[in-house]
């Protein structure tokens, strides 16, 4: 007989009143093709308004709602119930990370890092009339990276990232490559060097991590990889200095 | 709401307890593991090397040298084998992602250097095992 409802165990903090963080237990009644956000939702509508997480798209879109559950990096929107039961649902926010509130983590560094590799098109030229056309293939090129939702999973999940708070993390790397992979993006330069030192690429110890966390199943470390060599071939071409 | 309960209890839900890592963080904690392992013996390897100045005529240095090759040091060996193998062939694994090769298998990657580790770890097995035996090998 199917379970009729679950157990979620989620970890609350309020930096303002507790001293260390502690697991609350709710016990949520399913319905059919319930994930665990609608679980989320049900318990701050019916248990407790004072749970503190960020959701905003419910589709896997917006990044928002990125959590560690069950020993997983998930999109809590994109997490059915019932393939986690009949374990109890554990949500932590994601590691590492300095908590606001509860599954709230304080995004401040990873948007720092992301914006640290210019996260925008670079191209002098003066824009054509129609588009800057970009052949199939190229566009293909990079379909990876576009996928790429911004919810930081991937960054909470590198040991590099727990361990320096300078280094950039997969996420900015990610979105480098993919303006340096753009065959209409003129900024390979500027980003190469923004990737290219210590605290950047040269940091990664290829632990797969990101791209294990990864909810839309993106080849993180590919990346990484692929800027790792555009920044030596880069160091290499000495007459461009 | 059932309970809460206000304090610190033990969370294992978080990716650093070792049930969460997955293929890629084991290969990387054992290849800290194996060359924090080997930098230790190195730095053994170099006081046992250089003993062999001391004394006269290195009588000392063969006495220690017949201690070092008393059976449990000859399994101490088959050790220092695995972890030699284990961080050469994963460093191989680690250049050939930054060299671009391999990086969407790295599983698999990974588990055939695996086996070709274990393979040759055999192979030094059966070579030593003699030797560990009391039985080396007469030679013609």
């Amino acid at each position: 007989m199917p379970q009729d409802s679950a157990i979620f165990k989620i970890q609350r903090y309020d930096p303002e009143v507790d001293t260390l963080p502690y697991f609350t237990t709710y016990n949520v009644s399913l319905r059919k093709g319930m994930t665990v956000l609608d679980g989320l939702l049900d318990i701050l509508d019916q248990q407790d308004g004072s749970l503190a997480f960020r959701a905003s798209c419910r589709g896997a879109v917006c990044g928002s709602d990125s959590m560690y559950i069950n020993g997983a990096f998930r999109l809590a929107c994109n997490t059915a119930i019932v393939p986690l039961l009949p374990r109890e649902i554990t949500i932590n926010p994601l590691p590492y990370m300095r908590i606001v509130k509860d599954l709230v983590v304080d995004m401040d560094p990873f948007w720092t890092a992301y914006e640290r590799i210019k996260p925008y098109l670079i191209n002098p030229e003066t824009a054509p009339e129609r588009e800057r056309y970009q052949s199939p293939k190229d566009r293909k090129h990079i379909d990876e990276m576009l996928d790429c939702i911004l919810c930081a999973s991937c960054y909470s999940s590198c040991p590099m990232v727990w361990s320096d708070s300078e280094f950039l993390g997969p996420a900015a790397f990610l979105k480098a490559y993919r303006f340096v992979g753009d065959s209409r993006d003129q900024g390979q330069r500027e980003r190469i060097k923004a990737v290219g030192h210590e605290n950047g690429v040269w940091r990664c110890h290829t632990v797969f991590n990101c791209t294990e966390a990864c909810p839309k199943k993106i080849n993180v470390t590919w990346s990484i990889e692929a800027l790792k060599r555009r920044s030596i071939v880069n160091r290499l071409k000495f007459w461009q200095r | 709401m059932i309970r809460t309960a206000k304090t610190r209890e033990r969370n294992l839900n978080t990716p650093l307890w070792p049930a969460n890592y997955r293929t890629g963080m084991w290969a990387w904690t054992f290849h800290r593991i194996s060359g924090l392992a080997l930098s230790g013996y190195l730095i053994m390897h170099i006081i046992v090397i250089s003993s062999s100045t001391a004394g006269s005529q290195g009588v000392n240095f063969d006495k220690l040298l017949s201690q070092l090759t008393q059976p449990f040091f000859l399994a101490l060996d088959l050790l220092l084998w695995a972890a030699v193998l284990y961080h050469t062939l994963n460093g191989i694994r680690v250049l050939l992602f930054d060299a671009g090769i391999g990086v969407r298998n790295q599983k698999v990657v990974f588990w055939g250097f695996m086996a070709v580790a274990v393979l040759a770890w055999i192979a030094g097995l059966v070579l030593i095992f003699p030797f560990i035996m009391g039985r080396p090998p007469v030679r013609a």
